[in-house]
């Protein structure tokens, strides 16, 4: 599944395909570093260079987040971080102090999980049973959305769980009760390896038919991209939020969370504007 | 413009037999203040949930009830209650949310809310009728109705 470098392998919701593999299997990346620092800061290549590091790397990422599996946190959402983490790393590493970059990346990818468990959470105290509930729905939720090529119902979740529909009807209840706020807020920092901007000059004619457009423009450009990304795919690209799941990358709870969130934010401020 | 659309259930549409699923209406009578949409949305979920609608339906259903209660919130006359109808058959939810208002004019169909909601739902419509002389006024209102994506062999 090694792909050459491109944008969409940059991208923290990259799937995790690859395997991780011993120190040595990152050497041939090494050099890249020191290319890298020798350019200038405006050089282009260098952020090619950064895609190649951050993809080389990224079985590092997948590695860490698999070591933090099973403790409430939904598995994609940490592999999302600890790819943060690993950009990070990647952007602060300094190949002339001697340290290799795998000693100095590690900690750093660890310690933004490590933040992500601290910051992330329920907002309201919500029994393990039903956390645990919850994880498997949203992953239920994925692999048959996989497969069915669109949103499963309560009674195809109970199936597929082997669970009876009152438990999935707790589970779906407890979501609402989930918050990843703060994970969403980690991720849409200028996210330019998802290029979803394009999505949004498609919708213009779209949007030129509310009456609201010159108070909305403005609140819209405010938002996060991916926040207007997935506001806009909904409302103006008429796809469902599982389709703007998969092509986002993140899980269909995540985007219904967003879109609610994003939504009761633009009719205050439009409101507000009045 | 109050009809009578509500529409004669079809016992033939099967839905699964594991699931519930059946005709019922439920009618909510909450004060026309935003911290009452929780309430709403709760119930909309609910009803969604248990007539198996997909997630994603399920989802859509809950913000477009917040956004058209929201939206009659806004023109509710001072203490009027907002009233809010679900009316569920297999395979379908009609809601009717429903608000006593001083003004005649029913919400806009060229505003961003109501690009939303035309998004969310398969059918939205607006209505406005002259309320009883007591206490005056007329009722503004908002119907949607949502169907699950799900193709009917389920």
């Amino acid at each position: 599944m090694r792909r050459p470098a491109s944008a969409r392998d940059g991208h923290p919701a990259a799937r995790a395909h690859g395997e991780s593999r011993s120190p040595g299997h990152y050497d041939h990346l090494a050099p890249l570093f020191a290319e890298m620092a020798a350019l200038a800061g405006d050089d282009p290549l260098r952020a090619e260079l950064r895609e190649r590091l951050v993809t080389g790397h990224l079985p590092v990422a997948q590695h860490i987040a698999r070591r933090f599996a099973n403790r409430g946190e939904p598995q994609e959402d940490l592999v999302q971080v600890a790819t943060l983490g690993l950009i990070n790393a990647v952007d602060r590493f300094q190949p002339d102090r001697g340290v290799d970059f795998l000693s100095f990346a590690v900690p750093t990818i660890m310690g933004e999980v490590r933040r992500h468990f601290r910051d992330t959470g329920w907002s309201v105290r919500v029994p393990r049973r039903l956390k645990e509930l919850h994880l498997s729905i949203n992953a239920a939720t994925s692999e048959l959305s996989q497969r069915l090529g669109r949103a499963p119902t309560p009674s195809e979740l109970a199936s597929h769980l082997e669970l009876s529909l009152e438990e999935v009807y707790q589970g779906l209840e407890a979501t609402n009760a989930y918050r990843s706020a703060s994970l969403d807020d980690l991720l849409v920092a200028d996210d330019d390896s998802m290029s979803l901007g394009d999505a949004i000059g498609e919708m213009d004619t779209e949007l030129e038919q509310v009456e609201y457009r010159e108070s909305l423009q403005p609140l819209l450009a405010k938002l996060p991209e991916r926040e207007r990304t997935v506001l806009v795919l909904r409302f103006f690209g008429n796809m469902t939020q599982t389709q703007i799941a998969e092509r986002v990358g993140v899980s269909q709870m995540h985007v219904s969370r967003i879109l609610a969130r994003t939504l009761a934010e633009l009719r205050q401020e439009l409101r507000d504007a009045d | 413009m109050v009809g009578a659309r509500l529409s004669i259930p079809e016992p033939s549409a099967g839905p699964d037999s594991r699931v519930s699923a059946r005709t019922s209406t439920v009618e909510l009578r909450i004060e026309a203040r935003p911290d009452q949409l929780s309430v709403v949305r709760a119930v909309a979920g609910d009803i969604a949930m248990r007539q198996d609608f997909d997630l994603d339906a399920i989802a859509d259903l809950r913000m477009a009830v917040d956004e058209a209660c929201a939206e009659l919130i806004g023109v509710a006359a001072p203490d009027a209650p907002l009233r809010c109808r679900f009316h569920s058959v297999p395979r379908e939810i009609r809601v009717v949310a429903e608000v006593l208002s001083r003004d005649a004019t029913p919400p806009r169909n060229d505003t961003f809310g109501w690009r939303v909601l035309t998004a969310l739902v398969d059918d939205a419509s607006t209505g406005s009728a002259p309320a009883g002389a007591d206490p005056g006024g007329h009722l503004v209102r908002i119907e949607l109705v949502k169907r699950p994506a799900r193709e009917v062999d389920g």
